[in-house]
């Protein structure tokens, strides 16, 4: 593990999370010359910060919290010769006439150049902020995201709140209702707008029921009080359509507001190179090969969509790794994914048929729960591959994998279709 | 029939008796009862005379719900205890800090007080930042006077304190093609005014503002209008005061003051008894509560609430511009312009505000029908504008006077006050002409009783903190080089560095505050809106200040973020 770097690589991966991690390994194993950036201190992300454990389950067949899983990968990075180069912020990329990437780098020894053949997008992803769903009322101090929340307990070890609502029930949602509960707060309920709960399953068990928190669904927070610190806030139910039930409204004393109501892609540097964008799941559009719609420009992890299990981070960031790592450019031909409306979206939204990368997993959401259906995916008459599921839930990612050969060449898309098992 | 006697058969017939007006030291004074808050205003307009009388006093009760009083401070100490001075101005918005830094030109002692914990808390950082061209003013107000030279001051106030400004001026559109003619006439009212314009037709319009509808046949530009970040302007001048000497005195709430024979003696505050020679009174919404304590009061402030919303730095237009279409008024009210879209000094497109007339003024709470409203009435403009794309919104409260002008003078009853009251908008573009002009009035008052010299150290100079991300490279890479600190990203959104963080922490006016670091730097202004980079100001706060993170605050001490450590509860016995 080297902390400097040099000025020309194979691959840079831009961002140190668990994706960044787990693609620098990759393309450092299949040969690359890789360089790993991280605008924090530190290697992990917001692994960093999440002390709970059930990460690891599908890769390390163990549960691990967020820092061990990191640092897994971290220890295998140090066998590694990755260079990596940390407090380190990437503010312009450019593509110049040979194809070779140029980045600028603001980093504390001052602006740096780097030349890459091949770019990875590890940036991860952001929380919806309070504006973003229009919380009205008063402005005070006491409104925060589960994930700050989370870095003010866990990292910081300082008390947020002593009684809260939480708005959303989202996996950090969940999981801070249980830290805070944990370390004495009280947790008055979590709140969610949907019909459906927006986490796992699992942490819907664990980090409430075990704690007797209620989840109070089609509910929503309506009004925030208090000037200087959140003082109540004003609930109200909701119906199909989101619009509010007039009447139903009730006042809770608290003295903060927690929201877990959405993660957003980081994709500011990919907009900045015009990458198309998926406006289902708010980050490039990719094929199987992680590759976006731009020539040697890959993206993984959560800057790619939300995923729920990091798990699923790694093994996605580990192809995209080996692929920047042996990207040439040549003409690909794409074949786009196209999934009915029952999803919610389905990525890749594209497969290269030329690719060696023989295997693609279709990893999908449905928009509602679905119960006993059938998923199929199709190219033209040909069905690459069908599966059966008891249940489907929005808040958990399935997955699907399919043969790229099986794909008759000719046919334009590949259909991801859902059906009723007969 | 005499004027009170008109206006008292008017009242009865709209107000069934329950309002009556009598005349008292050339002002008219409303007394009564009411539970609708638009009455009591509309009271209020229906009393203005401003030949006859001084102004409109207001003292009708609103019945219907609890009207909330000023926000004091929590704080109680003898910090500013008999401290004499020779001004004390009142309310450090734009006008006081603007007055304080001209009056700072001479050898004074001054005391620049506000109850709030940072300056330009109010109407002075809750606005569009606009630098009105004076499109809608009208000859022989107060505020077209001073809306002309204050705007023509702009220039050179920027360069000498080294804020952000822009002239891109503003577009007024039409949606119909005969209204050429009227362009055309109101053109030459214009040029009477000495506001210069310019004709534009559609194609040309086109060119000029991307995306803006096809609705749009033709628009005058004003080529004059400007665009700051207001809150950077009210805080670069109580800098530049402040390196000047003025003193600041902040979270200190004037309530009450010792008048004797027409004079004021002495200031109360949560901080002391201040004994100042000439008072100021530039408080804002609270104005004619100040102009009561001081026995002079002869204008009522009625708080009119207005809404704006940012949007994310994607949607900004390759020009800059401040756009606005005739007579589209889904919010329009006779006494506001009904707002407009414009391109921030921040580069955010920026649309609002509109105008609501509000009993609680310090309502700066946030509805989403406002948002609604906005957006729609600005949609006709811009079409492309999306309410999923807006990443902050907030309100303002305007001070306006029944009179809807300012009220710039000297005290009428009570000798050593000068107003200046009644400032909303065109107040930011106001301002510097304002000060200059109050600082002549200060110098004339106070030469009666003493002698005032000019401030030999005088320096009109102020450095803002470095703006590296909209700095050119070698620029920036020698600053790092020199502060390793500037090339550290803090705030991911905005690109704000720790270096610009810890200067925010450490100039002449305090700042010990996130929201005050965000003011004067943007950390937390971008679209994460601070989740990101919220606890790591904080924990800068606490290293550079030496404070517990607990002690560390949104915007003042009541507003603190955390409780302290965790595992407090596992030590209790």
């Amino acid at each position: 593990m080297i902390q400097q770097f040099e000025n020309t690589y194979d691959v840079t991966v831009i961002g140190g999370g668990p994706a960044g991690l787990a693609a620098a390994v990759s393309a450092w194993e299949v040969g690359a010359k890789t360089l790993l950036v991280e605008r924090e201190e530190k290697l992990g992300g917001i692994l960093k910060q999440c002390i709970h454990d059930g990460f690891g389950l599908l890769m390390f067949k163990q549960k691990l919290t967020g820092p061990e899983y990191a640092q897994y990968y971290i220890e295998m990075l140090k066998n590694t010769d990755v260079n990596i180069t940390c407090s380190t912020f990437v503010t312009d990329i450019n593509r110049q006439d040979d194809g070779i990437f140029h980045l600028i780098l603001v980093t504390h020894h001052g602006i740096k150049h780097i030349y890459t053949k091949a770019i990875v997008l590890a940036t991860g992803c952001r929380e919806r902020s309070a504006k973003q769903i229009f919380i009205h009322g008063t402005r005070p101090a006491g409104i925060l995201t589960a994930g700050t929340a989370q870095y003010y307990v866990n990292i910081l070890g300082q008390m947020p709140v002593k009684k809260c609502v939480i708005l959303g029930s989202g996996d950090i949602g969940l999981i801070m209702a249980r830290r805070l509960t944990l370390e004495g707060a009280e947790v008055e309920g979590v709140y969610e707008a949907k019909k459906e709960l927006g986490g796992l399953l699992r942490n819907y068990s664990q980090c409430l029921m075990d704690f007797n928190i209620p989840l109070h669904t089609q509910t929503t927070v309506t009004r925030v009080f208090g000037e200087k610190r959140v003082s109540a806030v004003e609930v109200c139910s909701v119906d199909e359509n989101m619009s509010r039930i007039n009447g139903s409204e009730r006042i809770i004393e608290c003295d903060s507001l927690i929201l877990s109501v959405g993660l957003i892609p980081e994709n500011e540097l990919a907009e900045k190179m015009n990458i198309t964008l998926d406006a289902e799941t708010k980050g490039p559009a990719a094929d199987q090969c992680y590759q976006t719609m731009k020539d040697g420009i890959f993206v993984c992890g959560n800057a790619f969509h939300v995923n729920d299990l990091v798990d699923y981070v790694s093994s996605g960031a580990r192809i995209a790794g080996k692929c920047a790592a042996k990207y040439k450019k040549r003409e690909r031909r794409l074949i786009p994914v196209i999934h009915d409306e029952k999803f919610a979206y389905c990525v890749p939204q594209l497969i290269d048929i030329d690719s060696d990368q023989k295997k693609a997993d279709i990893y999908f959401r449905t928009k509602q729960k679905e119960e006993d259906k059938h998923v199929t995916v199709t190219s033209g008459d040909n069905i690459l591959i069908a599966k059966k599921y008891i249940e489907m839930r929005p808040s958990e990612l399935e997955h699907i994998q399919i043969d790229i050969d099986k794909i008759e060449y000719g046919n334009d898309k590949i259909h991801v279709k859902m059906g009723k098992v007969e | 029939m005499d004027l009170i006697h008109k206006l008292n058969k008017k009242l009865d017939k709209m107000f069934n008796g329950s309002v009556n007006a009598k005349e008292e030291n050339g002002c008219v004074i409303l007394t009564g009862s009411l539970n609708s808050w638009d009455d009591i205003v509309k009271a209020g307009y229906l009393a203005v005379n401003k030949k006859k009388y001084l102004g409109v006093i207001n003292d009708i009760e609103y019945t219907k719900e609890p009207v909330p009083g000023m926000r004091l401070p929590d704080l109680e100490d003898k910090q500013y205890d008999n401290v004499k001075c020779d001004v004390a101005i009142i309310g450090a918005g734009i006008i006081g800090c603007a007055i304080a830094r001209e009056l700072a030109r001479y050898d004074l002692d001054i005391l620049l007080i506000d109850k709030e914990h940072d300056v330009g808390m109010h109407a002075s950082s809750r606005n569009d930042g606009e630098i009105h061209p004076g499109v809608d003013l009208i000859k022989g107000q107060v505020k077209q006077k001073y809306n002309a030279r204050g705007n023509a001051l702009y220039d050179e106030i920027s360069k000498e304190m080294d804020f952000k400004f822009y002239r891109p001026g503003q577009y007024l559109c039409f949606t119909k093609k005969y209204m050429k003619i009227i362009c055309n006439i109101a053109r030459l009212y214009w040029k009477v005014m000495k506001v210069p314009t310019r004709y534009l037709n559609k194609e040309k319009l086109q060119k000029r503002i991307e995306g803006i509808s096809d609705d749009m046949e033709c628009a005058v530009f004003f080529p004059t209008a400007g665009i700051v970040c207001p809150y950077e302007v009210t805080i670069a001048y109580a800098e530049n005061a402040c390196d000047n000497k003025v003193k600041l005195a902040l979270d200190t709430a004037v309530t009450d003051m010792e008048v004797l024979d027409n004079r004021i003696l002495s200031l109360n505050t949560n901080r002391g008894t201040i004994y100042p020679k000439l008072v100021i009174n530039a408080a804002g919404v609270y104005a004619d509560k100040i102009a009561q304590i001081a026995n002079d009061r002869f204008y009522t402030i009625h708080a009119r609430k207005g809404t704006n919303a940012i949007f994310d730095k994607k949607t900004v237009k390759k020009n800059r511009f401040i756009v606005s279409a005739f007579g589209m008024s889904a919010v329009k009210t006779a006494h506001s312009k009904g707002g407009g879209i414009l391109t921030t000094a921040d580069d955010n497109m920026l649309i609002g505000p509109d105008a609501k007339e509000t009993f609680d003024r310090e309502d700066f709470s946030t509805e989403d029908i406002n948002i609604d409203q906005i957006i729609q009435k600005h949609k006709k403009t811009l079409p492309g504008l999306k309410k999923s794309d807006i990443i902050a919104y907030y309100s303002g409260i305007r001070a306006a006077t029944y009179e809807e002008d300012f009220v710039i003078t000297e005290g009428k009853n009570t000798k050593n006050i000068i107003h200046v009251a009644g400032i909303q908008s065109p107040g930011l573009t106001a301002a510097p002409a304002i000060a200059k002009d109050v600082s002549l009035t200060v110098k004339k008052m106070l030469s009666e009783i003493m002698e005032v010299k000019p401030n030999a150290d005088f320096n009109p100079n102020r450095k803002a903190i470095p703006d590296l991300a909209r700095m050119d490279e070698e620029e920036r890479d020698r600053l790092i080089k020199q502060n390793p600190d500037y090339g550290v990203i803090v705030c991911r959104c905005e690109e704000i560095s720790l270096g610009q963080i810890k200067q925010a922490l450490s100039r002449s006016v305090p700042c010990d505050t996130l929201d005050g670091v965000k003011r004067r730097v943007r950390a937390g202004m971008g679209r994460c809106q601070g989740g990101f980079c919220g606890p790591l100001v904080l924990k800068t706060i606490s290293k550079i200040k030496n404070i517990d993170y607990e002690y560390v605050a949104k915007k003042d001490s009541q507003s603190r973020i955390l409780f302290g450590k965790t595992k407090k509860h596992d030590t209790a016995v």
